[in-house]
């Protein structure tokens, strides 16, 4: 999960990446996901029935909807977790779970951690999840498989001149991807240009004279919830291209910020939104 | 000569400390009024009571009259001012602008100071020797100009009443002699009727015209200077032997605390 | 200080105030001159086509006017919390009132208040005068408000306000999650023409009402029973600035977020060079906050141009230092 809710704790991000899993003996049976890409990963790998306990922002597919919750993404609940028995327990590093993880390890409990910022990330950690749950040749499967969904985005697009685009993922204060982050590269994915790849760091805050000044063509407009019932934050910037030509998209929904399966249809969406007329919409 | 300010059975506590157990008492226009007894006694309680700034719990004090409780915070700032022991200015107001705000009653609620609020304001100064600080932030002066410059204040108020805190505490000699002069002066020619808190006896039996010893919460003496001080009264009020003799350089009275002398 | 007259005239303010406009009026064309992208005057003027022009008077301008009646309100209320609890320590953002507004903001918008322009100021508002009311009882607690029990009374406060704030931030649904670092940094960025001008309603509103009590507040600056014994109406005055100062508090941190030491770092100037006497101080503390915020949010946007950074850390850093030497020197002052 990318939101960047708590960008002032952004440094927390664990520093255990990369080591590879202690490999299972027998497959494990219990499973707890403590992040939804995570969970929509190993449904995928078809292994959602070994699913015990998953977080409270678990949604998709509809059965994970209906697996018990424990504790949230952000603060998972230690004594949840280890009252599921779980063989392992599949985490993403968040602002907030690095002393319930801590917890958890220290409980006796096995501890897969996988990173989310980016592609590589996300193949990486479907070939870890994959390792981790015995089901490896599935992993790699279902690498290739997103790997494959995703070229075929880039190949409806490939062709097309790359058009200037600004992923907003926050009004008041504006806030929006840059460099280094999923999105970033979605965006490269789908035929754009990201305007604020060169600002520096991964979600900068900027000013909205940079947006007159950088002058995207298309704004994907992320930011949600309170946003809505505001007034149009873009909508007197009459020189912007995206304002003028009216190319102001709004993503509702948590896919453009999932690092699991459904990146390629994320990359889709934005794709349909920088380049209709590759998808038959004006 | 009627009363102008009267207390009658006042009592109060704080939470449940009594402080005050039926204390009556009757100033009149003209008179300077001491009030004297140990620490704790309940004489800053009293000022506060009689100023209306507490409510007692039992009893009542009127003012010409009229109970404290029927006037409006307005007519009564014109009528009856006080001097605390001390004020914590800790804003860069000038010796002037304190001074002018015992005008304030006297204004309209956004006026500013007119030419007689400023005659008033200096010649209260002057009185007191703290107009050479007019401009003077008052956080930057002694703690003995600080006083004076609050005495101005409630003479500006040009009150009928005047009560004080211990108004000579951080004084020395010379001023403290001064104040006494002023409030004498004030009394005598004005007819203001001052009530003063006082820790120095002998100050208060050469000036007083009237004394009011105060020991835990309750009156026990009052009477002209020569009345109450005496040494069995002092020495059961502040718990310690007292010596009383008379002072032949003023013609009232001496009083000091006996001390085993050493050696 | 001897450099000004020993008391207020009538002329004076009326000069004095005169000046401070023209002040601020500089200042907001100054700043608007300034930010990470070079934009061109007059470009602007000339080509209603030009970048230039949305830069400036899209972008630019809103955001400065609400800088100036965002800073205006704080400088204000910062002034009269000073007064009513005699005490030069006080500030919106220390004694957690502007923690209360946002609180009461954030409550406001997860409940669903669209009508941004009207709902949130008045929860906030209403969080502000909460604030107001237990920082005030729990600061009396001793008779007078020393320094220690007030920026206790405050720090706890701001922390269970921030507690709160985060709190609701993970109850609630992502969706409404992202706007905490709004909350608690502040950002003057992306409001509309129309919450501007309410905002600067309630920004004058509460000035003139605080103003009516000018004297009243000179005479509470030396201690509610010093003011009783000179004639104020201690109770009324008292109500009148918890009102004011919440309105002015409520309104400011429901348009931008909690912005810090604003209240503390003017007046306290203000008082410096032009004295105490509250019938100069709170417009000049108006007009001066106003311009302080003006020029802090210019720093904001430009100081890591091409990124920003939120104007509240802004004035943390500039009123951290300056709160740590007003400290000092308080607590120096009590201990001789």
């Amino acid at each position: 999960m990318r939101r960047p809710t708590f960008l002032v704790a952004l440094p927390l991000l664990a520093a255990c990446s990369g080591r590879p899993p202690p490999p299972a003996t027998t497959p494990p049976a219990r499973v707890v996901s403590l992040a939804p890409s995570i969970t929509e990963i190993v449904y995928a790998l078809g292994a959602g029935d070994r699913l015990v306990g998953v977080c409270a922002q678990c949604d998709y597919p509809a059965a994970a909807a209906r697996l018990p919750r424990v504790g949230g993404y952000l603060v998972p609940s230690v004594e949840a977790v280890v009252a599921a028995r779980p063989d392992v327990v599949l985490v993403v590093p968040s602002p907030g779970n690095r002393d319930a993880v801590r917890a958890v390890e220290q409980a006796g409990v096995r501890v897969v951690v996988v990173q989310d910022r980016t592609l590589a990330d996300l193949w990486a950690s479907m070939r870890a999840v994959g390792a981790a749950l015995g089901l490896a040749d599935a992993g790699e499967r279902l690498v290739a498989d997103v790997q494959r969904r995703l070229e075929a985005v880039r190949g409806r697009v490939a062709g097309l001149p790359p058009r200037r685009v600004l992923l907003v993922v926050g009004h008041t204060p504006l806030v929006v991807a840059g460099r280094g982050t999923l999105q970033d590269e979605l965006v490269s994915a789908a035929g754009g240009v990201n305007v604020a790849a060169d600002i520096g760091g991964v979600w900068p805050q900027i000013s909205l004279e940079l947006v007159v000044a950088r002058a995207p063509e298309v704004i994907v407009d992320a930011a949600m919830g309170t946003e809505e019932g505001r007034h149009d934050l873009f909508g007197g910037l009459a020189t912007v291209p995206a304002v003028r030509d009216g190319r102001v998209v709004a993503f509702a929904g948590e896919a453009i910020f999932r690092a699991g399966p459904r990146v390629p249809d994320a990359a889709r969406a934005l794709a349909a939104a920088i380049h209709p007329e590759a998808f038959g919409a004006g | 000569m009627s009363a102008l300010l009267e207390a009658a059975g006042l009592r109060f506590a704080y939470g449940r400390r009594p402080v005050l157990d039926e204390v009556s008492l009757a100033l009149g226009p003209g008179e300077l009024v001491g009030v004297i007894g140990p620490n704790g006694a309940g004489k800053t309680t009293l000022v506060r009571l009689l100023a209306g700034v507490l409510a007692p719990a039992g009893g009542s004090v009127r003012l010409a009259d009229r109970p404290l409780s029927a006037y409006r915070r307005r007519e009564l700032a014109r009528r009856l001012a006080v001097v605390p022991q001390d004020a914590h200015l800790e804003f860069p107001f000038t010796a002037l602008e304190v001074v002018l705000m015992g005008r304030a009653a006297h204004l309209p609620p956004l006026g500013f100071p007119r030419a007689r609020d400023l005659t008033v304001a200096r010649a209260a100064m002057q009185r007191l020797e703290v107009a050479h600080l007019e401009d003077r932030p008052l956080d930057r002066v002694s703690g003995g100009e600080r006083q004076r410059v609050l005495l101005a204040r409630a003479l500006a108020q040009e009150p009928e009443v005047l009560l004080l805190d211990e108004p000579t505490t951080h004084l020395d000699l010379r001023h403290q002699a001064g104040i006494h002069d002023v409030l004498g002066e004030l009394s005598r020619s004005r007819g203001t009727a001052v009530l003063s808190v006082l820790h120095d006896l002998n100050l208060a039996a050469m000036y007083c015209d009237r004394l009011i010893l105060l020991a835990a919460g309750r009156v026990l003496r009052v009477g002209t200077p020569s009345q109450v001080l005496t040494a069995e009264a002092l020495g059961d009020a502040y718990r310690t032997q007292v010596y009383v003799g008379p002072n032949d350089a003023t013609g009232s009275l001496v009083v000091l605390p006996l001390v085993r002398r050493r050696g | 200080m001897t450099l000004r007259p020993p008391y207020l005239t009538a002329r004076r303010l009326a000069a004095t105030t005169a000046v401070l406009a023209a002040l601020l009026m500089l200042s907001i064309a100054g700043a608007m001159l300034v930010g990470p992208v070079a934009a061109s005057l007059r470009r602007a003027l000339v080509d209603p086509e030009s970048a230039d022009r949305v830069i400036l008077f899209r972008t630019r301008l809103p955001r400065v006017l609400l800088g100036a009646v965002v800073g205006g309100s704080l400088g204000t209320s910062g002034a009269a919390l000073q007064a009513l609890l005699a005490n030069p320590l006080a500030c919106p953002h220390l004694l957690g009132i502007s923690g209360g507004a946002a609180v009461g903001g954030v409550l406001a918008l997860i409940a669903g208040a669209e009508a941004i322009t009207a709902v949130a100021p008045l929860a906030a508002f209403a969080g502000a005068l909460v604030a107001i009311g237990v920082v005030y009882l729990a600061a009396r607690a001793g008779g007078r408000s020393t320094p220690y029990a007030l920026l206790l009374v405050g720090v706890v406060f701001n922390v269970l306000a921030s507690a709160a704030i985060m709190l609701l931030n993970v109850i609630a649904s992502y969706a409404q999650a992202h706007g905490v670092l709004f909350w608690l940094m502040g950002s003057l960025s992306g409001q509309s023409w129309g919450l501007i001008a309410a905002a600067g309603a309630y920004a004058l509103a509460g000035l003139a009402w605080l103003a009516a009590h000018a004297q009243d507040l000179n005479l509470l600056a030396a201690g509610e029973e010093g003011a009783a014994e000179l004639g104020v109406d201690v109770e009324r005055a008292r109500r009148a600035v918890f009102v004011a100062a919440s309105l002015l508090v409520g309104a400011a941190v429901s348009v931008s977020g909690m912005i810090s030491f604003v209240g503390l770092i003017v007046p306290h100037l203000i008082r410096l060079v032009l004295g105490a006497d509250h019938r100069l101080l709170l417009p000049a503390s108006f007009l001066g906050g106003a311009a302080f915020l003006v020029w802090a949010d210019a720093l904001a946007r430009t100081a890591l141009a091409p990124a920003e950074l939120p104007v509240g850390v802004v004035t943390a850093l500039l009123g951290g230092p300056f709160f740590l030497f007003l400290l000092r020197r308080e607590l120096g002052r009590g201990a001789s």
